[in-house]
């Protein structure tokens, strides 16, 4: 976890140093500051500190996982390590109707339509796929 | 070789099943070595079809004046198609392929940490790709305006026709796929590796995957907000990217902001293969694994700043920065190839066809690394810019990285993928006639970039001298082309006549976790883990005696050594 948050925390300080050392070249270059390539790092800076401060916080709270420690068996981690999907129709219906969807975008608005309502049943009915009948747990 | 053997795998049986059975199957999948598989065979038969289209723009420009593609707008629309395809529908999803089925048998997964969102990926990828090349199935033909899209020759005054349109929606929706699974792979590194697998004993396949993921998705958003921009201008009457608004540079700027780090996202993880590949056919264990980590991390950093080096003819970028922090980049990617030769300096190394293609991709790439110097300084870069010079320096980037890891990685991996073998004879012979082929046809293109053959133009004039180093480039394709036919050969007889090797670990020095599994994998990877004491587990397990420090005091306390 603290190599992650280190390894993203040095993208952002070089990101930055980068930013600033564009937007100040190019000021002093040609008169104004390039606007597109200063924001568009700014943005990486905010993305990578915005990553390393959400798994800090997640790392404040919890102990040393195994998988972070040098001696760590696999017997530490004991039990059920997560719930995995056996199989899904909902991935290749949502891929179908947004890809329909998205063919309307460029066909015209009468497809797009039609394949909206197809997209909505399918993102609800693959959020909601293990939470009711059978399935749910 | 043979370091553990075992009898055929009753929990590995599965009863016959109807086509529907499998089809179905194959659909619902949410296993992520299935969706891996789904990923390479896709991405493979987009490479055979980006590959025809090469055939053809060669066979057009073997001979000054030819007339084998009908109209110069259908040959634009062929080398947009042929860019779109082998950047966006085969390097990076052929990286989501194998990261998919490696990834998480490496880090002693059972699955991904999503893996429905898995699947949506994949079909994002599999119908976005469609969308884009189905233009061609339209009466204007697809989009035909160079796989970057420069405005404002990619709106629809100058490239009217709805082909350009499902071009951007298209790759917005795979676009979108490459996102969701970059996330995926990102959160399954960080929150699923096996006890004991720590950040630093990953294998560098693994760390290339978490950088790339890292790069995924920090350049493919500008990507959809740029095409979705473009989207509008071209179907909503947005005016975005209008030359009055300075909207050629927005465009050059967001699309280069993507493309460039997109070179890296296609070029580490197949660095992440031959990383994995030295090792194991040289004996020793990978030379400075901590410096090639940094290194990637360091290609990864700088790659996000040097994007306008694609741009240095539009006389409006800061050319001393960006030639700067371009040339910073060859510095990690010295230590990177400083670290393969020092791998295999002095090892005990024997060449099957994974570790020829692995030193095929190191040529290749150095030569490509070698002319993207030159093209980095802003001086040189005038005289050939947008000339067949850079044509051959990034197919020597991209063909020497992308095509010749990925063979090395299907010899390689091909046992844990089925079970057999690949046959190494002939994968020696497809070695030798596509390393042959690819040289003799992108070394020749430097000189007719020199010498002044620009880029995309349909022909040429005789008196313009181009025409012997065509005729060998076209040659060389040929021979490119043919290697396929060994390659397929070899799939058929290894299908029909292959024997299951029934070994965890049929190259006997295997190092990461994938080969202390069973082969083919079992259903969530593994019946039982052994001990992570080090980056190369499997390694440890099977050669006790040779395991590194730490993993070598477990065993001495246990006695087995």
């Amino acid at each position: 976890m603290k190599t992650n948050i280190v390894v993203l925390l040095v993208m952002a300080a070089y990101f930055t140093a980068a930013d600033i050392g564009y937007a100040v070249w190019t000021y002093i270059d040609g008169g104004a500051v390039e606007p597109i390539g200063t924001a568009a790092m700014a943005l990486l800076v905010v993305l990578s500190i915005f990553i390393a401060f959400y798994l800090y916080s997640g790392m404040r709270r919890t102990a040393t996982l195994p998988e972070d420690r040098l001696d760590g068996n696999i017997e530490d981690e004991p039990g059920e390590i997560g719930f995995f999907s056996p199989w899904s129709w909902w991935p290749f219906a949502i891929g179908a109707a947004s890809a329909v969807a998205f063919a309307g975008l460029a066909v015209g608005w009468w497809l797009f339509i039609v394949a909206a309502p197809f997209a909505i049943v399918g993102v609800v009915g693959f959020v909601f796929e293990y939470d009711r009948f059978a399935h749910a747990h | 070789m043979a370091t553990i053997t075992q009898t055929s795998n009753p929990t590995t049986f599965t009863p016959k099943r109807s086509k529907g059975q499998i089809l179905v199957d194959w659909l619902t999948t949410t296993d992520h070595k299935k969706i891996g598989y789904l990923y390479l065979i896709t991405s493979f038969m987009y490479f055979l079809i980006g590959g025809v289209m090469a055939l053809i723009i060669r066979a057009q420009l073997t001979l000054p004046g030819l007339d084998i593609v009908a109209t110069k707008e259908q040959y634009n629309q062929l080398f947009t198609m042929h860019g779109t395809i082998m950047l966006l529908m085969f390097a990076t999803p052929l990286f989501a392929g194998f990261a998919n089925v490696l990834m998480p048998v490496q880090i002693g997964a059972p699955d991904v940490a999503f893996p429905r969102l898995n699947a949506i990926a994949y079909w994002f990828f599999n119908f976005g790709s469609f969308i884009a090349v189905s233009g061609f199935f339209t009466p204007q033909g697809a989009a035909s305006f160079g796989w970057f899209a420069y405005a404002p020759l990619s709106n629809t005054t100058f490239s009217p026709g709805i082909g350009g349109d499902l071009w951007v929606f298209g790759l917005a929706l795979s676009g979108f796929g490459t996102i969701l699974g970059g996330v995926n792979f990102i959160t399954t590194i960080i929150t699923m590796r096996a006890p004991g697998m720590t950040m630093w004993r990953m294998p560098i396949f693994t760390w290339n995957t978490l950088v790339t993921s890292i790069l995924v998705i920090m350049c493919f958003p500008p990507l959809a907000a740029a095409l979705f921009a473009l989207g509008a201008d071209r179907r909503f009457g947005a005016h975005i990217f209008d030359p009055e608004n300075g909207g050629a540079m927005l465009w050059q700027h967001l699309f280069w902001f993507f493309g460039h780090p997109e070179v890296y996202i296609i070029a580490l993880p197949f660095f992440g293969i031959v990383s994995e590949i030295f090792p194991v056919f040289s004996r020793k264990p990978i030379f400075g694994y901590k410096t090639l980590v940094y290194a990637t991390i360091a290609i990864a950093a700088l790659s996000m700043t040097v994007w306008a080096h694609h741009m240095y003819v539009t006389g409006q970028v800061l050319l001393p920065f960006f030639a700067f922090t371009t040339m910073l980049i060859a510095v990690p990617t010295g230590v990177k190839i400083f670290n393969w030769i020092g791998t295999m300096w002095r090892g005990s190394i024997t060449f099957e066809a994974p570790m020829m293609f692995a030193l095929g991709f190191l040529v290749s790439f150095v030569f490509g690394g070698l002319t993207g110097v030159i093209l980095a300084s802003p001086a040189l870069d005038f005289h050939i810019s947008d000339t067949y010079f850079v044509v051959a320096h990034f197919h020597y980037v991209v063909f020497g990285t992308v095509v010749f890891a990925m063979f090395a990685g299907f010899y390689f991996w091909w046992p844990k993928f089925t079970g057999k073998m690949l046959n190494d004879r002939l994968g020696q012979i497809h070695f030798w006639i596509l390393f042959i082929g690819f040289h003799t046809t992108f070394l020749v293109q430097h000189w007719l970039g020199v010498m002044g053959m620009p880029r995309r133009y349909a022909t040429y004039l005789p008196e313009d001298g181009f025409t012997e180093l065509n005729i060998i480039s076209t040659a060389g394709a040929v021979l490119l082309a043919i290697s396929m036919i060994p390659f397929f050969w070899n799939l058929w007889i290894t299908y029909r006549y292959g024997v299951k090797v029934e070994l965890k670990d049929p190259w006997g020095y295997g190092r990461s976790l994938e080969w202390a599994t069973e082969s083919p994998f079992p259903r969530h990877n593994f019946h039982s883990i052994p001990r992570i004491r080090s980056e190369s587990p499997a390694f440890d397990l099977n050669h006790p005696e040779l395991a590194a420090p730490e993993a070598k005091a477990a065993y001495r306390e246990e006695g087995r050594i």
